[in-house]
């Protein structure tokens, strides 16, 4: 079964605030971790509660985000929709990391080349 | 690269995490990229990160504020010690008022070396700013009715725009609070919010009070109330008692963003929304030629109307017990509540002053009670008076026809 997933997007990583995001990635992911449809959105607005009706009008089933306020989260919790946040990283990484099955919660997903030893 | 923080500072200052943890207010260093070096404890503690987690992040991602998200403070060019007044989400969930201060950190040789953000946390202010407001029941406009909900939905709305507003309403019906509403919803609200009520006064010193004045002997401009409004909001109260050749001066500010002080050779800019109000309709105004028709459209951008206490339904039931739990807690009574007699009298009165008359009543009445519940010999003459014959003013029909005597207080 495919799982609908929402990812809050900044440029070309995860949007560092849910409430505050005004662009979003919908995906829609195969059992076997392979990304079946992608399609982007942009909202007019960054508002909190228009992204909480996205998610429920697509029938979402997971949301990766970065920092989320509790009032929205346990509101998505009590929608039953999986809320990945904290989540940093670039995009790309996040999608794979996701399609993989091994994202999780508070992940911090860049690369820190360059950082002395 | 991102560099060590002894790199940056030397050895001359080899503990200065040890010297950052010892401060009260969260400490953020930054390197010339806006990623993270270090955090000091009470930043950790605010942001639910240890700086070993976030060493080499983005700081957006690990101050999770709205400034660092709809405008980053370091690109701002201001003096220094200004800060911005933000909220930051944290790993935990909660939502965290903040203030942020960005210091920027040179050598000897002035070449920058990194960016200090000072970050406290203003929950505790905002909790102590909120019960004051409560306590002085001061700029805080309230109503459960219908129309007065649509319009406080709206103050939020308004206050994130700098367009000119224009409030009507009768006396009383709260125009004074709505506007101080709106500037303490919008992002000028640290600034001054400047009150000018333009009743008669002599045409010079009017100008010197609204726009200011180049003083003789120094040459130095004594501010008018357009200048000590920069930055924030200029409620000007009942507009259409400034005379028209002050209106066009309006105009002009609304126009250009200038006033001309007295005694001044060239306009002065001046940043402040400026805001309206008149007791009468502005339309008619500008028929009756008291209101120049160009301020009229400029000022009118955004309109709003406060209905009368008696348009406003519920609320005189709502305001009634406000006051009453206002009062009875500044003058430390017991009161409890509200006799229904007493209520009736209320609701029957005609309320010509609107909400300041009911504020002026419930006062008076907390005042002089002595028990528990109000009752109409606590209130003022004015409502009892026609007591004495037995029946209120719009009762006494009613009271014919049922041939009932109002008199028993239940």
């Amino acid at each position: 079964m495919e799982r609908r997933v929402l990812i809050t997007v900044a440029r070309d990583e995860i949007a560092p605030r849910f409430d505050l995001t005004t662009e979003a990635l919908l995906l829609n992911i195969a059992e076997n971790g392979e990304i079946v449809t992608r399609r982007s959105f942009l909202l007019a607005h960054a508002s909190g509660d228009e992204l909480c009706d996205l998610a429920l009008s697509r029938d979402i089933g997971t949301i990766v985000c970065g920092g989320i306020e509790d009032e929205y989260y346990h509101y998505l919790r009590w929608k039953r929709i999986d809320v990945i946040d904290s989540v940093m990283g670039p995009l790309e990484r996040v999608v794979s990391s996701l399609a993989a099955g091994r994202l999780k919660a508070g992940d911090i997903l860049y690369e820190r080349a360059g950082e002395p030893a | 690269m991102l560099k060590r923080i002894e790199d940056l500072i030397g050895t001359d200052c080899p503990d200065l995490p040890a010297l950052l943890d010892g401060l009260p207010m969260g400490i953020v260093m930054l390197d010339d990229g806006g990623r993270v070096l270090m955090l000091n404890k009470a930043l950790e503690a605010l942001t639910g990160y240890s700086r070993d987690e976030v060493r080499g992040l983005p700081c957006s991602h690990v101050l999770r504020s709205r400034a660092c998200v709809q405008g980053c403070p370091h690109g701002r060019e201001e003096g220094p010690g200004s800060g911005v007044e933000t909220d930051c989400i944290n790993r935990h969930r909660r939502k965290i008022p903040i203030r942020i201060t960005p210091v920027r950190v040179s050598d000897g040789n002035n070449r920058p070396v990194c960016v200090l953000d000072v970050v406290e946390d203003l929950t505790a202010l905002r909790e102590t700013e909120a019960r004051l407001s409560q306590a002085t029941g001061q700029g805080q406009i309230v109503g459960r009715s219908q129309a007065m909900e649509k319009l406080l939905r709206l103050v939020p709305v308004i206050a994130q725009h700098d367009s000119p507003v224009l409030i009507t309403g009768e006396t009383g019906t709260g125009k004074d609070l709505l506007a101080e509403s709106v500037h303490k919803a919008s992002p000028r609200s640290r600034e001054p919010f400047v009150r000018f009520s333009c009743g008669p006064m002599p045409e010079e010193l009017l100008d010197a009070e609204l726009f200011g004045r180049v003083l003789d002997n120094s040459g130095e401009l004594k501010p008018g109330r357009f200048q000590q409004a920069h930055g924030g909001t200029l409620y000007l109260s009942e507009i259409a008692d400034l005379p028209l050749s002050h209106q066009s001066r309006l105009v002009r500010f609304l126009d250009e963003g200038t006033v001309l002080p007295v005694g001044a050779s060239k306009p002065v800019r001046v940043n402040a929304r400026l805001m309206a109000s008149t007791a009468e309709s502005p339309d008619k105004l500008v028929q009756d030629g008291r209101l120049r028709e160009d301020l009229f459209h400029r000022i009118s951008a955004i309109r709003l109307h406060l209905p009368r206490l008696r348009e406003r339904g519920e609320d005189l039931g709502f305001l009634l017990h406000h006051f009453l739990g206002q009062y009875a807690a500044r003058f430390k009574k017991n009161i409890t509540g509200i006799s229904p007699k007493a209520v009736r009298l209320l609701r029957e009165h005609e309320f010509p002053g609107n909400v300041r008359e009911l504020r002026n009543i419930m006062e008076f009445a907390a005042m002089v009670c002595t028990g528990e519940t109000i009752r109409t010999e606590h209130l003022p003459v004015h409502l009892t008076g026609h007591l004495d014959a037995g029946t209120t003013p719009r009762g006494a029909d009613k009271a014919r026809k049922t041939g009932r005597k109002n008199t028993e207080e239940r």
